[in-house]
């Protein structure tokens, strides 16, 4: 594999931004993840060749450590800061069909909850695993969720909820979803809900970190 | 009668260990730029914050049904099995509230979303561990009013915690004022600001403090049970 790439894809994980960037300290010093793709694409690697071999790995990497509590939440912020530095190099050629996300993941915190780390986590995780990610925010109802599947309608939706008086929110989002766009894909997260909770509500996956949702991600669309 | 406390930030007694643990390094050596955030996370800290609370003793508690509720004046909370029993030789109860207020919780909001996470993740947890702070010292506070009449207090037990619904945070905040220590509650029982805590604390000559309290809970992730993670890694 292209060596640049090999090298992309340890700043993603160590969460390398740039050469003026002092974390991680044992990379302090070096090109980090804006120079290397900015590089890559004047040597002519192809731009859907740095997503798929530079900065997935990287971020499968680092959301593998985070599932395993090998490293905090600040370590994949910083991954996630590296990944969408060098993703602002990809964008034109996303735009110009040179380079094609896997798919859609619409995300948002459910009606009633303001809690929005791990949600964003979430979000982030996806993202550099290759998709397109529509954040709808905080305190979320249906109707939202709605009205991105319809402008979306292959879109996979994810509901976060943080607290047990909202997370009751999740089986009428869930289900409103699918009545109004039958077929669509929901998956929860969040500290309390589980397996079983997601099947009464009618939801389809349930993952208790960001990687899994990627996972339940690549084993449905990609 | 309600009592209001406020404290200034240094007042508090703040692990730094924990912190550092907190943001991936429990060897407690921050690496660049972690140091710097950290430093300017509690620099700016000691103007952000509005730091308050307050409790309220009842004398009339008594415990009712399934053994697993309280009531408190006359207002019954379903605080569930296990922080009855936690409660069960109480004589009396305090409710409480406190906050770091919402300026350092804005603060952290805004850094997440926008300019820089890390930071504003920074803020975050430095928000956590000033509310549990301004909370033990109010315990502190409850238990010196609980000596002076020769009795002792309990661990405290917040709702949402130990199968205690959290719906119950409205029954415990109608004890007090509106906005009291500029503390609000969403119809989903969310406090404002977002780094607030409330719950109860047992009052008598025969309640226990235990030292640790996290096997009677099954919250995976919490403040409490990250602290005591840290503590074993530190």
């Amino acid at each position: 594999m292209n060596e640049l790439l090999i090298k992309l894809a340890e700043c993603i994980e160590f969460g390398k931004i740039n050469m003026a960037s002092p974390y991680p300290p044992q990379m302090k010093g070096q090109e980090g993840a804006d120079e290397i793709t900015r590089r890559a694409l004047e040597e002519g690697v192809p731009p859907q060749d740095i997503l798929s071999n530079g900065l997935m790995p990287g971020m499968e990497r680092i959301g593998v450590k985070f599932r395993e509590n090998k490293v905090f939440v600040p370590q994949v912020l910083m991954s996630a800061k590296a990944m969408s530095t060098a993703m602002l190099h990809l964008k034109p050629h996303f735009l110009s069909g040179a380079a094609k996300q896997k798919g859609t993941f619409i995300i948002g915190t459910v009606l009633g909850d303001l809690h929005d780390i791990g949600k964003n986590l979430v979000g982030m995780m996806v993202e550099g695993n290759g998709y397109k990610v529509i954040d709808l925010g905080t305190d979320v109802g249906s109707d939202k969720f709605i009205e991105a599947v319809r402008q979306n309608p292959e879109a996979v939706v994810g509901l976060s909820a943080l607290l047990t008086t909202t997370m009751v929110n999740m089986e009428k989002i869930t289900r409103e979803i699918k009545e109004a766009m039958p077929g669509t894909l929901v998956t929860i997260g969040g500290a309390p809900v589980n397996n079983d909770f997601c099947s009464k509500i009618g939801a389809d996956n349930y993952s208790p970190d960001p990687q899994g949702v990627v996972e339940y991600l690549n084993s449905k669309i990609a | 009668m309600i009592h209001e406390i406020s404290y200034s930030f240094d007042e508090l007694t703040l692990d730094m260990n924990y912190l550092s643990a907190m943001l991936g390094f429990a060897d407690g050596v921050l690496p660049e730029p972690f140091d710097q955030y950290v430093a300017e996370a509690i620099q700016e800290a000691q103007s952000l914050c509005d730091i308050r609370g307050a409790f309220y003793i009842s004398e009339k508690s008594e415990f009712i049904a399934s053994n697993s509720m309280i009531s408190i004046d006359g207002i019954e909370f379903g605080i569930g099995k296990t922080v009855a029993k936690e409660l069960r030789n109480s004589t009396s109860v305090a409710l409480f509230l406190c906050t770091a207020g919402k300026g350092i919780s804005q603060r952290s909001q805004e850094l997440l979303k926008g300019e820089n996470p890390v930071l504003g993740y920074v803020f975050d947890v430095l928000g956590s561990m000033i509310v549990e702070s301004a909370a033990d010292q109010l315990q502190k506070k409850i238990g010196q009013i609980a000596n002076s009449s020769a009795l002792l207090i309990s661990n405290r037990y917040s709702p949402g915690y130990c199968k205690w619904s959290v719906a119950d945070q409205h029954k415990l905040f109608s004890f007090f004022p509106p906005n009291c220590c500029g503390i609000s509650l969403t119809n989903s029982a969310l406090m404002h600001p977002i780094k607030s805590v409330s719950g109860i604390i047992g009052l008598g000559k025969e309640v226990k403090f235990r030292e640790y309290t996290c096997d009677l809970c099954s919250q995976v992730d919490c403040f409490h049970r990250n602290h005591q993670r840290v503590g074993q890694k530190v």
